[in-house]
């Protein structure tokens, strides 16, 4: 944490970090079919490798990144997040990809640290 | 930050209750969907009310946190889904909670992250 640069605005910024996770997803699962044996440790690469960029960017936040994968199979799926925090130092940003067999959901939410 | 974070109690744990929120939760999931079957037509609404709900009742607690609640309601059908979390914040004072609920047509998952202010 103490690389973060004096003086840079302490706001969450949703776009870098939108590069950044479809970056890792596509590292991870990126031309892969879904499979059933191997989403547990997709999941698990992914919400590690957002995480580790997240705080390599040394800036003062806590993190919390959630992943879900499904499989496309026609079922209906609907996810919602609701945050009770500081509105002008707080955010999240979440991204959606998918593929011909699956969906990836991931959220990031990241929270100031009072420094 | 909106009001109400002064009612607080002074000396209470200064750790995450995850017992507490579960019931909580559970409690917010069987008053939205409890008895009902999949819709697709409700359930962007039903999402909304117990993200909405489980917040509110979390917050009313009047202790010192921020909170993130997600939840996700998958129809049942055999397909399959997975998820993970990842949280970097301080372990001693942060704390989350995830509830699995499901009934004869739908799955739900709720996840609640609170993390200390101060």
């Amino acid at each position: 944490m103490e690389e973060f640069n004096s003086g840079e605005e302490v706001v969450f910024n949703p776009d870098e970090i939108s590069v950044s996770v479809k970056e890792c997803i596509e590292g991870v699962i990126g031309g892969t079919d879904y499979n059933q044996s191997k989403v547990n440790q997709w999941t698990a690469s992914i919400v590690e490798h957002s995480l580790t960029h997240l705080v390599k960017q040394g800036r003062p936040f806590k993190y919390i990144v959630n992943c879900t994968i499904m499989q496309k199979s026609g079922a209906g799926l609907h996810t919602a997040n609701s945050c009770y925090w500081d509105t002008a130092t707080d955010g999240s940003c979440t991204v959606r990809w998918e593929n011909r067999t699956m969906y990836c959901v991931v959220s990031v939410f990241a929270v100031a640290v009072a420094l | 930050m909106t009001g109400g974070m002064e009612e607080f109690h002074n000396g209470s744990e200064g750790s995450f209750n995850a017992e507490e929120a579960d019931t909580i939760v559970k409690e917010c999931i069987e008053n939205v969907v409890g008895g009902g079957d999949y819709s697709q037509s409700q359930v962007n609404k039903w999402t909304a009310s117990i993200v909405e709900r489980c917040l509110t009742q979390l917050v009313k607690q009047g202790k010192p946190y921020k909170y993130i609640v997600t939840c996700a309601v998958m129809q049942k059908t055999g397909a399959g889904l997975h998820t993970a979390n990842s949280c970097y914040w301080d372990t001693a004072m942060d704390g989350s909670c995830t509830v699995r609920w499901e009934n004869r047509t739908m799955y739900c998952v709720v996840s609640v992250f609170a993390v200390a202010t101060a």
